[in-house]
């Protein structure tokens, strides 16, 4: 008797003439379900950036995403991670000065990861930040010339001013990060509308039918599919669909002939080795409650080879996919994981990525299911002058 | 005063230091858990495999491949360096079902009229899987042959080994995945029983000897092998930084178990370069 009930298992007549229905599901399935949710999260505040949450600082990181004398190439964190295509640039392989070795991911919901870039070599979202603006395959910009700019420009020293309640000083060094800051309290707002399938999460855990019913059929049986046999969820956890690690979904990591992209492994030891993490000086959390998972953090031989499992919010319109865009479409994405070979699998314990030998049918629920994910996100409007 | 003695403490370190570190990085391994299988000889030619090795300083390996054409590869350009390992799989995915596979066994005997091999494996077998007409066959021909098996099991299995041949010669793949506790005690059990610690992390941390493990090393000092399971290509480029990582925490233990457990025993058991 552990079906639950009927509160949902009856096809309902009104329904069905609209084509819709509401299948069985049990007290487990709905728990599971429920675990989705509720979309939106509280805002995101990093107790290791004290500007976390202002409403200045996301102003003056909303202007500074955009500004190209950031870059010594005159590029801008925009045009990788482009507003109108929900923050990425739709590409295989980002590309900088050259064609760079792994995907654009997108922005939305960034601020609730716990590591960041695929390969989790920071530990906050301003040291992420930091990286693109000082590669010298991508902004390549330097400290003094960014702190130059914070300094000199008057709207941006006065943004400055009122995110930090401070003038821009003379440490060229503390002025980056404090820009890398700014530019993570902008990215922390950017968080994805509700979805059809938040709808529908939140009516099933209230019992409530008639909402139910309003999301289709093929996403429930793609849902059950996801919860349950394709075990999907155990790596898509979560109101985000991510538990926020990293895995080896079969997927090759050769970059090139002879040189692979050591993913997990070489990110912790990037980690590590950083003075911006947040055991460094410039981490703001004087607890330091934030920092045990980097204090405590160590590779291990499974890391090699493996990439941070990405939320699936907005996923079908954020292909390419996987850490290296090396699957075209969300379809590719489900074939994969319904034929993905042994040979590649490592067999230590029960593992989590296995071939699901999907049907024809069950691949199109699972894909109907994931589209339930998107949401139509509103135009961004062009930020206000910072100092009117 | 305290300054003087604080340098008789710190010069000796600051002095060797260096020279220990050197000579731990010149430590030679002998990599007890190598494949160079079918998708791997077209991006890292044999050649390619045996710079691998000899730039990591690992002097002679453990190798198996599945369909095994990619360790006789190997023979071919490295006969000193490599100690060929019949694998029972003709791909890798085979791993699963192999044991009730009836084409595997003839797949094996051919094998074994045509070449000389010192080990059949890595083979992976759990629980009540080992007494299967399959596997009791390799355990069959292993002790006519008088070859290794190198299991990739539960401890259930390792039992099943030992109960169909007590002489059989078991090099335990990843010690089992087992707590250390449980590795000494079937190590207590059966004195041709060794273990290798492929694809382990927890006998080590921040390159030092994690409590437990420790202890199962230095009371069983002859019975360890290192190895790096190279299960996809790209790990082959994983070898050389797992010798590395290797040599880090075996500098924790006295010199004569960490040498032991780096190649010592490996050559012991498997033969060692010429001298």
């Amino acid at each position: 008797m552990k079906r639950l009930l009927l509160i949902l298992s009856l096809v309902v007549v009104s329904g069905l003439a609209r084509g819709e229905a509401a299948l069985d599901w049990t007290a487990d399935e709905v728990r599971a379900v429920g675990s989705h949710g509720p979309w939106p999260p509280a805002p995101v505040r990093d107790p290791s950036n004290r500007i976390s949450g202002s409403p200045a600082a996301a102003a003056l990181g909303r202007h500074l995403f955009e500004e190209p004398r950031l870059s010594s190439r005159q590029v801008t964190c925009g045009d990788c991670h482009v507003a109108g295509r929900d923050w990425r640039d739709g590409r295989a392989r980002g590309l900088g000065k050259v064609e760079l070795d792994r995907r654009t991911p997108s922005l939305w919901n960034v601020g609730y990861q716990r590591w960041f870039g695929w390969d989790g070599a920071a530990d906050s979202l301003w040291m992420q930040s930091l990286r693109p603006l000082l590669d010298v395959r991508e902004m390549a910009g330097s400290a003094p010339a960014i702190a130059r700019l914070l300094r000199e420009d008057t709207a941006l020293a006065c943004g400055y001013e009122r995110a930090f309640g401070e003038r821009p000083g003379a440490d060229d060094e503390k002025l980056l990060v404090d820009g890398a800051k700014a530019l993570a309290a902008f990215q922390q707002t950017l968080v994805t509308p509700r979805t059809p399938f938040d709808d529908f999460r939140d009516a099933l855990v209230a019992g409530d039918r008639a909402a139910a019913l309003r999301y289709p059929v093929t996403a429930q049986r793609g849902l059950k599919l996801f919860v349950g046999r394709g075990n999907c969820a155990t790596c898509h956890f979560g109101p985000l669909f991510t538990n926020g690690e990293f895995g080896d979904t079969g997927i090759p990591f050769f970059v090139r002939p002879g040189e692979v992209d050591s993913g997990r492994y070489g990110g912790i030891a990037r980690l590590k080795a950083s003075p911006y993490n947040r055991l460094g000086r410039y981490s703001d959390d004087v607890s330091g409650v934030t920092s045990t998972r980097t204090r405590h953090v160590e590779a291990q031989h499974r890391n090699f080879g493996e990439f941070r499992v990405p939320g699936l919010r907005q996923i079908g319109r954020t292909g390419p996919y996987m850490h290296d865009g090396s699957l075209a479409t969300l379809e590719d994405v489900v074939k994969h994981y319904s034929t993905v070979s042994l040979d590649r699998l490592h067999s230590d314990g029960v593992p989590l990525v296995r071939p699901l030998g999907l049907t024809t049918e069950e691949s199109a629920d699972l894909l109907a299911f994931l589209r339930t994910l998107d949401a139509d996100t509103p135009e961004l409007p062009p930020p206000p002058p910072l100092c009117p | 005063m305290k300054n003087i003695a604080l340098w008789v403490v710190l010069l000796p370190a600051l002095l060797l230091g260096p020279a220990a570190a050197r000579a731990d990085q010149e430590m030679p391994i002998f990599d007890a858990h190598l494949h160079y299988s079918h998708d791997a000889w077209e991006v890292v030619p044999p050649q390619g495999f045996i710079e691998i090795l000899r730039k990591a300083n690992i002097r002679r390996a453990l190798v198996s491949s599945s369909n095994n054409e990619g360790t006789r590869m190997l023979q071919d350009v490295a006969p000193l360096m490599i100690v060929p390992e019949l694998r029972p799989y003709r791909s890798r995915g085979e791993l699963a079902t192999w044991a009730r596979d009836p084409t595997v066994i003839p797949f094996v005997e051919g094998l074994l009229s045509r070449r000389k091999y010192v080990a059949i494996g890595e083979f992976h077998i759990y629980g009540a899987d080992a007494d299967l007409p399959n596997m009791r066959r390799i355990v069959e021909l292993a002790r006519q042959h008088g070859l290794f098996l190198h299991s990739h099991s539960d401890s259930a299995a390792v039992d099943r080994h030992f109960e169909q041949d007590p002489n059989a010669r078991v090099l335990w793949a990843h010690s089992g995945f087992e707590r250390p506790e449980n590795v000494r005690a079937m190590l207590r059990k059966y004195p041709t029983l060794w273990c290798d610690l492929a694809f382990l992390t927890a006998h080590a941390s921040n390159g030092r000897v994690t409590p437990g493990w420790r202890e199962a090393f230095l009371e069983f000092p002859d019975r360890f092998l290192v190895g790096t399971d190279t299960f996809t290509p790209e790990r082959l480029h994983y070898i050389a930084e797992h010798a590395r990582w290797s040599r880090q925490w075996l500098s924790d233990l006295p010199r004569d178990v960490a040498e032991k457990i780096a190649f010592r025993n490996g050559e012991r058991l498997f033969g060692g370069p010429p001298q």
